[in-house]
């Protein structure tokens, strides 16, 4: 098959979507919300998203691809955010392979030999 | 990392070959995947249940009796494993270090041949080589102990709790599995052939082997075992082990759950091809000798780690040998490393913090006339509200007369050995002598005052 990809937006949208494809592999970019024109108030996720997105098909087959806006940089900054507590997220963006400890965070993301890491590593 | 850093092409090539029970783990080493830092973080778990249980004394009210749960403590602490081992792919990563996970050895001058888990091979050339394979658990080498027994190697990933265990061995890795795993509860016995903490002070060890007996767990002493059947088959199953004294014919068995097996380490050396290359290697145990700037009997070849002879097999002294070579070869330094008063820590449930001489090596270096030993017996403030033993904690420090009464050698028993000892190890470094010792006011209430 190949890989598939959801957009959701807000943690209880995101905490569904996982859920319901448990079993398959399945990784997560978080950035922020996206305006009008769908700019970021986040710098970092601009730069990042194309980055991610020319390394998808390395994921592997029957991958899940959860693309996720976190929220505004109001609700981002609040340290009790849901995304900050339940998932220990610590920067926009992240991307991680969810239900393992591998994320790459911030910068580290801008490097595509890192995302391709990411993906392939097992 | 170092060597990147001076602008080196580094290739790195980690392979773990898996237990014979099939169990493997990710890029870091013995320290990380399945040794000091998952036997602290399951040494902690027990010592919260301790805490647990003095906090009553302290007001805490709670009604429920308080039990333990294996799989819950061994998936966090393999989570956490888990993001090590990524940290250190992705730092190989941004330092431009060439990571492989492919099993090395050398098949002629400067190539080595590596093969992967699929059984790709490919070859490589180097300027250079360093050596760090470190060493794995030994086996007995008696019926039973490959199929049924488990080492260090497969304790800290366990899948299901291990139930009763007996533990076979007496070095600090026998001991610390034993105290921690009595500490969550477990029923433990340890089966030792001669004495405990072979190397260590004595007088130390005796106490640390006191302190484990009366606080629950049981000691076989002068036995081998002989044998281990399966009785049972089972997450855990039950075993049998038979046991012969190494002082007569007397022959005992014993049921476990579980069999652990701790009885030392041997070398990564004798599969890697370093006959090809001509390096030369102790035959009977393994261990690789070098120079005091790490180097083999091969020129470009060097050797960090516990594989070398005659060296301390710690952590840190091994990635301070591995950085200060770097450091000589491309950054023009000078700085060798240096293995004296290097402090350690025995993390038993009663903890023991070590740094110089224990007493029996101080004596026979420098004469039971000319040292000097002080001692003392001390009582926890933290243990006086829920009544623990109020003579168990002890620290003595090794003088030498002939020399101002240097602090020679350094040893205390107690909680947070480790934090206490790092202090003093630095000023034993510096010239440490009795008299700046008793000049240097104490810090009240804390243990290191003594």
């Amino acid at each position: 098959m190949g890989w598939e990809e959801k957009q959701v937006r807000g943690y209880p949208e995101f905490v569904e979507t996982a859920q319901r494809y448990h079993g398959r592999p399945i990784f997560a970019l978080f950035c922020g919300d996206k305006d009008a024109e769908g700019r970021s108030w986040c710098p970092d996720c601009v730069t990042a998203e194309p980055v991610v997105r020319k390394e998808l098909h390395h994921m592997p087959d029957d991958s899940v691809f959860i693309y996720c806006l976190v929220g505004d940089r109001a609700y981002w900054k609040d340290p009790n955010n849901e995304f900050r507590k339940n998932l220990k997220l610590t920067g926009v963006p992240t991307l991680l392979k969810y239900g393992t400890p591998q994320k790459l965070v911030e910068e580290e993301c801008f490097k595509a030999e890192l995302v391709r890491m990411l993906f392939t590593e097992d | 990392q170092e060597a990147a850093k001076y602008g080196k092409k580094v290739m790195v090539l980690d392979f773990v070959t898996p237990t014979p029970l099939g169990n493997s783990w990710g890029l870091g080493g013995t320290c990380v995947n399945v040794g000091c830092i998952p036997k602290k973080l399951m040494h902690q778990a027990a010592l919260l249940g301790q805490a647990l249980q003095d906090s009553r004394k302290f007001g805490w009210q709670f009604a429920e009796e308080v039990k333990h749960n294996w799989m819950t403590m061994t998936e966090s602490v393999q989570n956490y494993i888990g993001s090590l081992n990524w940290g250190y792919r992705v730092a190989l990563r941004e330092k431009k270090v060439t990571y492989e996970n492919a099993y090395g050895e050398f098949v002629g001058p400067h190539t080595i041949k590596a093969t992967n888990k699929r059984g790709v091979e490919k070859l490589y050339t180097a300027e250079r080589f360093l050596i760090a394979t470190g060493e794995r658990p030994r086996y007995l080498g008696i019926p039973g102990d490959k199929e049924y027994c488990i080492s260090s190697d497969d304790l800290f990933s366990l899948p299901y709790c291990p139930g009763k265990t007996l533990v076979v061995g007496a070095s600090y890795v026998a001991l610390e599995c034993a105290g921690f795993l009595a500490g969550l509860g477990l029923d433990v016995t340890v089966m030792v052939r001669s004495i405990l903490l072979r190397g260590f002070d004595q007088d130390m060890a005796n106490k640390i082997g006191a302190y484990m007996e009366e606080h629950g767990i049981s000691f076989i002493r002068e036995f081998v075992p002989i044998k281990v059947e399966q009785v049972e088959k089972g997450t855990p199953g039950k075993l049998r082990v038979t046991a012969k004294s190494t002082m007569g014919n007397q022959v005992i068995a014993g049921e476990y759950n579980t069999v652990l097996l701790a009885i030392g380490r041997d070398a990564c050396t004798r599969n890697i091809g370093l006959d090809k290359v001509g390096v030369k290697i102790n035959e009977k145990t393994g261990k690789i000798p070098v120079n005091d700037v790490e180097q083999t009997n091969v020129p470009y070849i060097y050797a960090v780690g516990d594989i070398l002879q005659d060296k301390l097999e710690l952590t840190p002294v091994a990635i301070q040998a591995g950085r200060l070579l770097v450091q000589r070869l491309y950054a023009g330094a000078t700085r060798k490393c240096d293995y004296v008063y290097v402090p350690t820590t025995v993390f038993t449930p009663l903890e023991y913090g070590a740094c110089g001489y224990s007493e029996e090596a101080a004596v026979e270096k420098f004469g039971e006339e000319n040292i000097e030993v002080y001692h003392s017996h001390f009582w926890p403030l933290e243990w006086t509200v829920p009544s623990r033993d109020n003579n168990k904690c002890y620290a003595k420090i090794i003088c030498n007369i002939q020399d101002n009464e240097r602090v020679i050698g350094f040893h205390v028993l107690g909680p947070n050995a480790g934090e206490v000892t790092q202090g003093f190890a630095a000023a034993i470094k510096c010239g440490l002598t009795k008299e700046q010792l008793d000049s240097t006011i104490g810090i009240h209430p804390v243990c290191a005052e003594v």
